[in-house]
């Protein structure tokens, strides 16, 4: 009788499965982010999804579930090998976290296991230091790195996450050892180690860290990106201050599907979804809530994917 | 109780220990281990203390499992581990619940067998029940839960 | 007293409703097992898009304040905590329960919830610069003593036996370290791809605690001789309150506990519950009586774990550190509305800022009337048949480990660990010492690496991990709570002794 059941079950599931391609989406889809709750993409992704049910949208509201743990790498372990690839499980992504940790190793995923849809936002990440430091410039920092190699202790959001790829590449730039500090729970406790004097400085994200500035307990010294940021038109660069690092450490965050998912359900996502990011509302509450936006199409992203795997294989060599 | 009784699950505990600490030791990374380690030599030592008291026949504590409540028990944890680990997610959990719900109901409910009222009240109650899990978790909080066939 | 000036602002008539709509439906959500405070208010964060920022973050303070006690519901009742926080609470509250005293252990949580959750609210408007400097002083060394300080209690907490106590401390210990490791990123003891994501907490506890209590009521068989009526005793409120107030001991450790630990960002209310009941039982005159329905349990536990509330907002309004996950979900929400805590927050939002604290304190209060109202009522689940409720309780059982991340490997890790917790649990194992090994696995962990790395770059370990006053003064705590332990254990076997001669 069960054994009867289950065929059933899985006749009806056969059937419902051709049809549901033009209708998608006929229920609320889900949306995994591998990082916890309040997290600063967890916040993103709550707020440029927040007009899905809207009917120029999708037309489906998108619920999102945290999976966090181990820099990203619970989620998107349990994305590649378990999510339905039907098109009602969507995941945030993070570059150059994921792509960094398959290049590492120990996953089971890589960028080939997914199908990126669009991308909504770019946060770079910058230098910071507790207020009351001495250190006033990048300047500072290396001399006082070069004077005491190795003691220079900074905290950033974990191994193979965009802050250690920026401390790597800093590391590799200014030619000097650091001691970099990877923190578990994200950003937030990385910037706390900063504010509490528990390491000398850190990396952090642009917008956790505009906010710490604007509240009077950081400075920040420099940014990990080719051009200054419009939140922060006053911190250079770190190529202005001599150093040759480029974007490679720039947080892209945005929207993927598991490889397999239906061309039909991937092409209607890839039509909607950045009109749904480029929502008056959403980019007003990104704006106040101090989240650089970018945009991207899918076809972007895929450009962007492939060269990021490029020049973090080539940083990440000999690790 | 008998001595027997605590020596079975004290000795699983002890061979667990065994493995945990073996696993700690030899895989690498030996930084990701580290914690692991300290923490095997502890539940060694002290499991193998608690195997020990109760080979010597020196354990007080618990009260152990009686034949009766083996058999008392066995139809209901049989009936449970099959929704949980089977029925629940190939039916889906609205039918695996009633389902399972309806079943131990019946297998526990006091009442005459023979009667059709204590039947029509088991279905009630189970009615009931599904129907509040479907208030709470599928239109309150909005959890999808796995539906495969019905609802 | 600026504060003051802004409590008019919480009774206009949305902010008021939003006030009471928060509370109540926080104790429902509270009361479902597997929703944490910290989901019920991520669920509310899309409700506060079209809010003011004022109204929604009274609505999630409120939500916040009344899932945490709501939690002492399910707790209570059915034996389920919905949340780590009300782990102590099922020690004595569930005995109460079964016992026909449900009303009475109701009654007493709500009103220790609120005489706590009102002074962590008080700490929270009088002292918070002082409080901000105090919750920054915790580094890793400090919170990696205060986890052992943790792992220490084990031996003492709810167990027949120490040494059993302690392993089943070191098996939670163990749980805790499955899945991957939070800094390397390294594989540890994933035998099933359900481990994957490591143990989930919240899944975990519904299994470690309702399971068996599933399987102990099946284990009864379904002979009629074997049901016991239980008759719910009605309790009166006033009986309620003079009894809180006899249990001044209790108020006052669960309360201060509760305020401190809550303060200490990472750790958090998730322990301070255990804590604080630990702490009571040692200071107790009776002592045995703890784990048999003993109200001054269930009064430290509850007061302690809406003490926290307040002080657990303190980073998070001053340094706009978020210092609990439920912190980080509210910072989301003020920042959807331009507003960052921290000196922006005080300086040009006051009102913002003061009407949230203030809906805080009245919403204590409202919780406090509110649960008071239901706790005659929702005791009568104790007269529910067990087959019934049995049934009833693994139906939630499977429901609430799966909405926790939508995930079935949840709910497998949820039945597993509840059928091997309900064998243990005949062999003088427990379910609470297990629980707190999980939760202070990753904490002592993560603090340690995290630590010797800072100490390998400056000072070396033996500096950092055992210089400072504040370093000094946690290790003395743990060698007198481990000293405790040993004179209790070896009292213990002297007990047992004189018994086996006599």
């Amino acid at each position: 009788m069960k054994k009867l059941l289950a065929g059933v079950a899985m006749a009806l599931m056969a059937l419902t499965g051709g049809a549901q391609a033009q209708d998608y989406p006929d229920r609320p889809i889900m949306m995994m982010v591998s990082y916890g709750a309040g997290g600063a993409t967890d916040f993103q992704a709550r707020i440029v999804t927040m007009t899905a049910g809207n009917e120029d949208a999708l037309g489906m509201p998108i619920a999102i579930i945290n999976k966090p743990g181990a820099g990203g790498r619970v989620g998107w372990n349990w994305f590649a090998t378990q999510a339905e690839s039907d098109g009602y499980t969507l995941a945030a992504y993070n570059i150059p976290h994921f792509i960094a940790q398959s290049i590492k190793g120990g996953v089971e995923y890589s960028a080939d296991s997914f199908e990126p849809i669009a991308n909504w936002g770019a946060d770079p990440a910058v230098f910071v230091v507790a207020a009351d430091s001495e250190m006033n410039s990048m300047e500072d920092v290396l001399a006082f790195a070069k004077e005491n190699p190795g003691k220079l202790t900074f905290s950033g959001a974990g191994l193979f996450v965009g802050h250690h790829i920026a401390a790597l590449q800093l590391e590799k730039a200014a030619g000097v050892k650091l001691a970099y500090i990877p923190t578990k729970g994200g950003g937030a406790a990385a910037m706390k180690a900063v504010i509490a004097g528990e390491v000398m400085a850190g990396v952090n994200n642009l917008s956790d860290a505009f906010r710490a500035q604007e509240a009077g307990n950081v400075k920040i010294l420099g940014v990990f990106d080719l051009e200054r940021n419009e939140f922060l038109p006053d911190v250079p660069t770190m190529k202005e201050q001599g150093m040759d690092i480029d974007n490679a450490s720039v947080n892209f965050r945005g929207i993927m599907v598991p490889k397999g998912t239906p061309q039909e359900v991937i092409d209607k996502l890839a039509a909607t979804v950045p009109e749904m990011f480029a929502n008056a509302r959403v980019a007003k509450k990104m704006k106040a809530g101090g989240s650089p936006m970018h945009i991207m199409t899918r076809e972007e992203v895929q450009a962007m994917w492939a060269a990021r795997q490029e020049t973090l294989a080539e940083l990440l060599e000999g690790l | 109780m008998s001595r027997a009784q605590h020596i079975v699950p004290s000795g699983i505990v002890f061979a667990v220990g065994c493995w945990i600490a073996w696993v700690s030791f030899t895989q690498q990374p030996a930084e990701a281990f580290l914690f692991p380690r300290l923490i095997s030599a502890a539940f060694v030592a002290l499991a193998g203390w608690t195997f020990v008291k109760a080979l010597l026949g020196w354990s007080k504590v618990g009260s152990g499992v009686s034949r009766t409540m083996a058999l008392n028990l066995a139809p209901g944890l049989i009936v449970s581990l099959i929704y949980v680990f089977w029925l629940a997610k190939a039916l889906g959990f609205y039918t695996a619940t009633t389902l399972a719900f309806f079943v131990l109901l019946s297998l526990y409910d006091p009442a005459p067998h023979n009667e059709a009222k204590t039947w029509i009240k088991r279905a009630i109650i189970t009615a009931c029940f599904i129907a509040v899990m479907y208030g709470v978790f599928g239109l309150l909080l909005k959890v999808y839960t796995p539906r495969e066939i019905l609802f | 007293m600026e504060f003051i000036y802004y409590f008019g602002d919480v009774f206009a008539p949305i902010s008021f409703l939003l006030l009471l709509v928060g509370t109540i439906g926080g104790l429902i959500l509270g009361a479902t097992p597997g929703l944490s405070p910290t989901m019920a208010v991520a669920l509310l964060i899309p409700f506060t898009f079209h809010l003011e920022a004022v109204q929604g973050l009274i609505l999630l303070g409120a939500a916040y304040t009344s899932t945490v006690a709501g939690g002492a519901v399910s707790a209570i009742l059915l034996k389920i905590p919905g949340a780590p926080a009300n782990i102590a609470t099922t020690l004595d509250g569930h005995t109460m329960a079964k016992k026909g005293e449900g009303a009475r252990a109701l009654q007493l949580s709500f009103l220790a919830s609120a005489v706590g959750g009102i002074f962590g609210v008080l700490l929270l408007i009088f002292l918070t610069p002082l409080l901000a400097k105090w919750a920054l002083a915790f580094g890793p060394s400090h919170l990696f003593w205060l986890a052992i300080l943790g792992v220490t209690i084990i031996g003492s907490l709810d167990s027949a036996s120490v040494v059993k106590g302690l392993l089943s401390g070191c098996i939670g210990l163990w749980l805790a370290t499955i899945g991957f490791d939070d800094i390397m990123g390294a594989q540890r003891f994933i035998f099933h791809p359900s481990l994957g994501g490591g143990i989930n907490i919240i899944a975990a506890l519904i299994g470690l605690f309702a399971i068996p209590q599933v399987l102990t009521m099946f284990a009864k068989g379904r002979r009629n001789d074997n049901i016991e009526v239980i008759e719910v005793k009605k309790h009166a409120i006033g009986d309620a309150v003079r009894e809180l107030f006899s249990r001044k001991r209790a108020m006052a450790i669960g309360t201060s506990v509760g305020s401190i630990i809550g303060l200490i960002p990472g750790v958090g209310g998730q322990i301070a519950g255990l804590v604080a009941y630990d702490q009571t039982k040692k200071f107790s005159s009776e002592r045995e009586k703890f784990g048999t329905g003993h109200s001054e349990g269930v009064i430290a536990a509850e007061s302690a774990n809406n003490a926290m509330v307040g002080p657990s907002l303190v980073p998070l309004l001053t340094l706009s550190i978020p210092g609990s996950p439920t912190a980080a979900v509210l910072l989301g929400g003020l920042l959807i509305h331009g507003i960052f805590p921290g000196t922006d927050l005080f300086d040009n939002h006051p009102d913002v800022a003061w009407t949230f604290i203030n809906s805080m304190l009245i919403g204590q209060v409202l919780m406090c009337l509110f649960g008071l109202y239901v706790a005659g009522l929702a005791a009568k689940v104790a007269q529910v048949p067990q087959c019934v409720m049995a049934a009833v309780v693994l139906g939630l059982s499977v429901f609430g480990a799966y909405s926790v991340q939508s995930s079935m490997g949840d709910v497998y890790v949820m039945a597993s660990l509840g059928v091997m917790m309900f064998f243990l649990e005949r062999f003088g194992f427990s379910a609470a010492p297990l629980v707190l090994g999980l939760i202070l696995g990753p904490i002592a962990e993560a603090n340690f690496i995290q630590g010797s790395m800072i100490a390998n770059a400056t000072d070396g370990m033996g500096t950092y991990f055992l210089g400072g006053a504040l370093n000094l003064v946690l290790i003395a705590i743990v060698i007198a709570s481990i000293a405790y332990s040993v004179v209790m254990e070896l009292r213990q076997n002297r007990a047992q002794n004189a018994e086996v001669t006599a």
